[in-house]
């Protein structure tokens, strides 16, 4: 169990000896996740999802806020603790050719995490290694023999992001970070990946965390886990994720299942689907009141004045005039 | 637009690979067009030999790409391409800060482009990319005076659409023009694009791997794998009855947003590659469910298996 | 539905080659494609036998022939002959070891100095950078050359491998800044981070992970620091500042200028222009082969 407390991360950028700009990637999150579990990211490119991921990898530090994995506040550990505690949270990357080393072959890159977890076992030897390295790879699906030997540039994106989750399989991890896993993947590969991790919550109850901004992925990668959406770093509606999707009561997470594409002929068009037509300000925040209200198209006075507050029990949302509205596309017959 | 027998190939140390494979295309007028298509499918290719843009090493063997208007661009003189490269085609890449100058700010390269295509009037073309701009949701003058950097993905590729049809080209084509934009923006550029279509009788072609945008947005849809078209349709039949085996994985293989999520089944294999390219049969063989012992030896000629639909492939022709 | 195996669904694929190429037989291989890498290869081949066993072709002392002074170019004088009598060619073979010894030293010092400081300064930034820095720019703001002068006017350079330190210790500025960079760009590379949350140790990430990453711009400028090294020392015996104990090239050079007159004599020019064509052609086989050296490491073209 993974759970998070209000998450924190500010990021101040030297002007020049004078001035300074401070910069709120994470403004206040919190979530929980159980062994096995799932919960989706939903948002906007820099609307803090991204460092929430990097945060629990272990990558960056936050400005306040806890992370505990199994009750333990990774934080207050000392060091070699808090590095093997942070060695069960993978980051799964983006970008599958950038997280594998172009001049090592597979089997090195795979032999250099396995040998540290020889070393731990106590089974420093070859022989365990290299079954250790079979067994991770036939679980991600490749076939050891032909793909030990070669180097990534060889490999499809879908392979290579295979390796890169055999490669945090063999430190056994608890928590899988999955930072927009497949967007640089080919359509036709995509779903074999996201297959894989959902096998991966139920063979080995890893609990995965999915940022994302295609929901559709993180429908079928979580369906039965939670979503939260996520605005300039604070969440604005969190829930189930079937919850969400069928009954969406905040502004941004409508216009995000609206800009999902309809598959014309096979789905029908959600009946009250808008487009939100102005970008995000990432210049200045709103003055006061909601972050949300000078995109939001049903923006009344009071969201210029109040921020609101996460409110809710299961189906949690920040928004003072919360309505359901049908966007996302249905499924015909 | 009227493609015949397009052939591209790629030369390397191992002799000359086959990138598009005898194309046949007639793109529809005041339609949109979805060219589908992964990596190693050859639609980049494609793309680029539809305005005669074929990089080295890769180099044009045969065919014709007939532009009403204009003539074949593949046959007639460099100086007449460059014209209709602005002027009737209108390209929008992938990106657009790959093809914006990042040394010159936006208004001089909407000069810079008037002056290479002769336009006598600078002053009017800058009112109309002033308001084409401002028709794209953008605060024109704001625009016109930024360096690309300043601009975000979303606003760039707006640009790069305005100056896609700056000179009022009449076809227009968009490479993956929203593959690197988040979900909000692609939807709003998109919604543009359709608007600007409707509003001009635009020929607008859209090639991207993300069959969404086409469902969404595509009159016709265009199947590319292994360099060759393995079938064409009007875009809700291609969707609801696929014919081919790779269009039929290919739809299945898409996350749903609702229904039974299981009815999304991952496509097995691996994308083309170069040796996809050299085998004798169909491209598609070796991840094919249903193929027979003639596909790996023969390849299927895209033909026509009703009034406004073509497949490129044994099972189904061989049927009828 | 169990975890999918390609193995069950697919039709054969063409069959994969399992065995691992080995990086010797890959980087022949980029030997061979080109003849003009091939004949660099040779050259350099042929120089180090030269430097190893040269000296063993030919007795302690050369033989000095009275009748021979000055002799033309002939069979029994490949390229002639010196004040002596002895012959170029036996002057030029015994007199490589000292030159291409200092300078391998030279190179191997400059490079292990160099790749291992650019890798701390770029890999562990902050202080420990800073510090690095500071003395890299102390180095490279010292001129080698006039500092060998110095030096030599209180140390014995009879010994190679003084020379080779010296040479080594002032020449790796440049490449530790190199490395820096290129390291510090790395750094940033997710799988840098990946390895960093994988738990490896930033000896293991710098050595394994980083360093076959930098591998081609280090060996490149091995060979280029060899040939500087070369014409530094041979510039040194040359303008006989070095006291010379043993005969090099750069002695040869000295002696047919200052001595032999080789510079007014039309008699003596063989024996000024035979090391001069040595270091010629040294220097021609080493960037024939620097071409090979940039495809041998990157790995993006290995087994294709």
């Amino acid at each position: 169990m993974i759970e998070v407390e209000h998450l924190q991360k500010v990021y101040t950028t030297k002007g020049n000896l004078l001035t300074r700009s401070q910069v709120q990637a994470v403004r206040d999150v919190s979530f929980r996740i159980p062994d096995g579990g799932a919960i989706s990211f939903i948002g906007e490119s820099g609307c803090g999802k991204t460092t929430v991921g990097r945060i629990l990898a272990g990558l960056e530090t936050p400005s306040a806020g806890v992370v505990r994995l199994d009750g333990v506040d990774i934080r207050q550990v000392p060091a070699r603790e808090r590095r093997d505690l942070l060695r069960k949270i993978q980051l799964i990357h983006q970008d599958p050719y950038q997280a594998l080393n172009p001049a090592q072959t597979i089997e090195q890159a795979l032999s250099a995490p396995l040998r540290i977890m020889a070393r731990q076992m106590g089974k420093a030897s070859q022989p365990w290694i290299h079954e250790r390295m079979e067994e991770v790879l036939t679980m991600v699906g490749l076939d050891h023999a032909s793909i030990l030997y070669k180097y990534p540039h060889m490999l499809s994106g879908g392979q290579r992001q295979r390796i890169v989750i055999a490669r945090a399989l063999t430190v056994e991890p608890k928590v899988l970070v999955a930072d927009e896993a497949v967007s640089m993947i080919d359509v036709s590969l995509r779903l074999g990946v996201l297959r894989l991790l959902r096998d991966l919550r139920e063979k080995l109850n890893i609990s995965v965390l999915f940022i994302t901004h295609d929901i559709a992925a993180a429908r079928y990668l979580g369906q039965d886990g939670q979503m939260s959406v996520i605005y300039k770093g604070l969440i604005v509606e969190l829930g189930s994720t079937e919850g969400i999707i069928a009954h969406p009561q905040h502004p941004y997470t409508q216009a995000l299942l609206s800009a999902v594409p309809v598959l014309k002929g096979l789905e029908k068009m959600g009946a009250d689907r808008f487009v939100l037509a102005k970008e995000m300000n990432t210049q200045s925040d709103v003055a006061a009141g909601c972050l949300f209200s000078d995109r939001c198209p049903f923006a009344e006075e009071r969201c210029f004045r109040e921020a609101p507050a996460l409110i809710g029990e299961d189906h949690q949302h920040a928004c003072h005039f919360p309505e359901v509205r049908q966007v996302a596309a249905v499924a015909m017959e | 637009m009227r493609v015949r027998g397009l052939n591209v190939v790629y030369a390397t140390s191992q002799g000359d690979l086959p990138a598009v494979r005898d194309v046949d295309l007639d793109i529809e007028a005041e339609k949109i067009t979805g060219i589908i298509g992964e990596s190693g499918s050859g639609k980049s290719t494609l793309v680029m030999a539809l305005l005669n843009s074929v990089g080295k090493p890769g180099k044009i063997v045969s065919g014709s790409v007939l532009v009403p208007g204009v003539g074949d661009m593949l046959a007639i003189d460099r100086e007449r391409q460059r014209k209709a490269r602005g002027k009737e085609l209108g390209l929008v890449f992938q990106a657009a800060q790959n093809s914006l100058n990042p040394l010159r700010r936006i208004g001089h390269q909407v000069l810079d482009l008037g002056r290479s295509h002769d336009v006598r009037d600078l002053r009017d073309l800058l009112r109309r990319a002033r308001d084409l701009l401002t028709r794209l949701g953008m605060d024109a003058d704001r625009v016109l005076t930024s360096y690309q950097h300043e601009l975000s993905g979303g606003m760039r590729q707006r640009v790069g659409i305005m100056f896609a049809l700056i000179l009022d080209a009449k076809i227009v084509i968009l490479d993956e023009a929203t593959t690197a934009l988040d979900m909000l923006s692609q939807a709003s550029v998109l919604e543009i694009v359709r608007n600007l279509h409707k509003e001009r009788g635009l020929t607008t072609i859209l090639v991207t791997h993300d069959m969404g945008v086409v469902a969404d947005m595509a009159d016709r849809v265009v199947v590319m794998y292994g360099g060759e078209i393995v079938e064409e349709g009007p875009s809700e039949l291609v969707l609801s009855q696929p014919a081919h085996p790779y269009t039929q994985g290919l739809v299945q293989a898409i996350p749903r947003i609702s229904g039974d999520i299981d009815r999304a089944v991952p496509l097995q294999g691996l994308p083309a590659d170069l040796k996809t390219y050299l085998e004798p049969g169909c491209p598609f063989y070796l991840r094919c469910p249903v193929a027979m012992p003639k596909c790996q030896t023969n390849r299927p000629k895209n033909v026509a298996v009703s009034a406004d639909r073509k497949v490129a492939c044994f099972k189904v022709t061989d049927h009828d | 539905m169990s975890m999918l195996s390609p193995k069950s669904i697919l039709r054969k694929q063409p069959s994969q080659s399992h065995n691992r190429q080995s990086f010797w037989t890959f980087a022949w291989r980029t030997i061979a494609r080109k003849p003009g890498r091939l004949i660099g290869f040779f050259i350099i081949l042929l120089y180090i036998f030269i430097g190893v066993f040269g000296p063993y072709m030919y007795p302690a002392q050369l033989p000095i022939n009275p009748n021979a002074i000055y002799a033309p170019i002939s069979w029994q004088y490949p390229l002639g002959a010196d004040f002596e009598g002895t012959s170029n060619l036996a002057l030029v073979i015994t007199g490589a070891r000292y030159v291409l010894f200092a300078a391998a030293m030279g190179a191997v010092f400059t490079v292990v100095f160099g790749t291992v400081l650019g890798l701390c300064a770029g890999y562990f930034i902050g202080w420990t950078d800073s510090v690095i820095m500071r003395i890299t720019d102390f180095i490279l703001t010292i001129p080698t050359f006039p500092l060998l002068v110095v030096l030599s006017t209180v140390w014995n350079f009879g010994q190679p491998i003084a020379m080779g330190f010296v040479l080594g210790i002032t020449g790796w500025g440049g490449l530790a800044r190199a490395v820096r960079s290129q390291t510090m760009s790395l750094r940033e590379r997710g799988f840098i981070e990946a390895a960093r949350g994988l738990g490896i140790s930033p000896l293991n990430i710098l050595f394994r992970e980083i360093l076959p990453n930098v591998g081609s711009y280090i060996a490149m400028n091995l060979l280029l620091s060899v040939t500087g090294s070369i014409y530094a020392e041979v510039g040194l015996f040359f303008l006989g500042v070095v006291p010379f104990q043993v005969n090099n090239w750069g002695v040869m050079l000295n002696l047919a200028v200052f001595s032999a007159g080789a510079m007014s004599s039309p008699q003596a020019l063989p024996y000024l222009l035979s090391p001069m064509l040595a270091i010629l052609i040294l220097t021609l086989g080493i960037v024939l082969f620097l071409d090979a050296l940039d495809e041998m490491f990157n790995p993006r073209l290995r087994g294709v």
